[in-house]
């Protein structure tokens, strides 16, 4: 099974124990990832494409046509990249008018988008190419006793006619992977609230975060299970920001799914880069740790 | 309250910015404020609100500076809810295009672009980012040929 990674900026740049993580544990599933060159920012579904539509699709399509010329399916591993890159091949494959207007500008650098590749997040690759046993059969150290309070986020679901993942607000495909790992999965009550990363306002994205990990806390869940960079972000650095304003330290540990799938094939929380978050998973390394 | 008189020169400039087109298929249901956590979280936010003032052609109040359209999370569940297909978080992403036009978005909007259109990424590569990469035993981050994006940044 070959696919061209698509690590985007967040990860490789700002969280590159994620690419650590999903490197390290495909490997085992029987997953190649040909590394492709040339790609730049997917770009961004938010800043960007509040500036110029038209562009925005342009550059991934770009983007979309480096995979096209080495004839792999792209797999991304962050909901944002996920969401520019599907709605763009989307609205591509789509639109033939917008397709013409997009290839007259691919025509400058000497490139067509032709249509032949398909966009997924890594995570409907493991459930739908690669079978969900074959990622319980990977694990060596399940993950037992440890409940996950898993966050969505809205990009892997939304909209649900472009991105063909799961139902957006009955979805499942979190809790297959986590539970294929050992963990129980718990949920919560503002499981399915928005990280709000994106809200330019202040105020609003900070009470959706402190609602979410509140509930996720009450829940009785050892730490967040994510599969996207930029709520990793909004919940891990976003917590230190939290705690100034709020008693009672949350101490959620945020972990990346392949962060705790690589736990789960007897990987160290140091090559699985735990020991940069800033809110510290010390307390669950423990616990498994004393039951393995 | 006062009658408005419709602005349809910018419906007309709505309609031919991608996403903004389907503004006229609101009715007004309001099936996208229920689960729209911009409006649980603030009274200020409305999305109903922001559709009929597209209907009306507000072109002040929803590409002003003050614009409330950038309150939006975008987690696009209003573009799950809506019966006429009107895709409400399109034609609030198709006013902040034009907002960037009239140069009325927030500085952030055009840092971000500029960041990509220099260096291909959004995040800035630093001396730290390069040494937590070989720390966890990855090889560095490949150079975006920049040159080849200015070129599709062109109308």
């Amino acid at each position: 099974m070959k696919y061209a990674p698509f690590f985007g900026c967040m990860i490789a740049v700002k969280y590159p124990q994620m690419e650590a993580a999903v490197r390290k544990t495909v490997k085992s599933l029987g997953i190649e990832l040909v590394d492709l060159e040339g790609f730049s920012c997917c770009p961004d579904p938010i800043f960007f494409k509040a500036t110029d539509k038209l562009t925005w699709i342009t550059v991934a399509a770009r983007n979309i046509c480096i995979a096209e010329e080495a004839g792999l399916d792209l797999v991304t591993m962050c909901s944002g990249c996920t969401a520019t890159l599907s709605e763009a091949n989307f609205h591509l494959s789509h639109e033939p008018e917008l397709k013409e207007k997009v290839n007259q500008r691919l025509k400058r650098i000497g490139k067509e988008y032709k249509g032949t590749v398909s966009v997924r997040h890594i995570v409907t690759v493991l459930r739908d190419d690669l079978g969900i046993d074959r990622v319980r059969e990977s694990v060596k150290k399940p993950l037992e006793g440890i409940k996950v309070g898993i966050h969505y986020g809205c990009h892997l679901l939304k909209p649900s006619e472009i991105m063909r993942v799961d139902d957006p607000d009955y979805p499942t495909i979190l809790e297959t992977l986590f539970s294929a790992i050992g963990a129980k999965t718990v949920h919560h009550e503002k499981q399915a609230l928005c990280c709000g990363k994106a809200c330019m306002s202040e105020s609003i994205p900070e009470k959706m975060t402190y609602d979410v990990l509140t509930s996720l806390k009450k829940s009785g869940a050892d730490l967040m299970g994510l599969i996207c960079p930029t709520c990793f972000d909004e919940f891990d650095l976003g917590q230190i920001k939290l705690a100034r304003k709020h008693d009672g330290d949350l101490k959620i540990p945020i972990i990346y799914y392949f962060q705790l799938l690589g736990l789960a094939q007897g990987l160290s929380p140091q090559e699985m880069g735990l020991h940069l978050h800033k809110t510290r998973a010390d307390e669950i390394i423990k616990k498994l740790a004393g039951s393995n | 309250m006062s009658i408005k008189a419709i602005n349809y020169q910018f419906k007309k400039k709505l309609d031919s910015t991608l996403g903004g087109e389907a503004h006229s298929l609101c009715y007004q249901c309001g099936a996208c404020v229920g689960d729209c956590p911009a409006a649980m979280y603030s009274e200020d936010f409305n999305p109903r609100e922001i559709l009929l003032q597209t209907l009306l052609g507000d072109e002040d109040t929803l590409t002003g500076e003050n614009s409330p359209i950038w309150n939006c999370t975008n987690c696009y569940t209003c573009y799950e809810r809506c019966p006429q297909a009107v895709r409400p978080v399109e034609v609030i992403i198709a006013l902040k295009n034009i907002c960037f036009e009239k140069v009325t978005s927030a500085p952030e909007v055009a840092q971000l672009v500029d960041s990509v259109k220099t260096t291909g990424r959004t995040v800035k590569i630093t001396s730290l980012s390069d040494r937590r990469r070989k720390e966890l035993g990855l090889k560095e981050v490949k150079m975006v040929p920049v040159e080849e994006l200015k070129e599709l940044f062109e109308p």
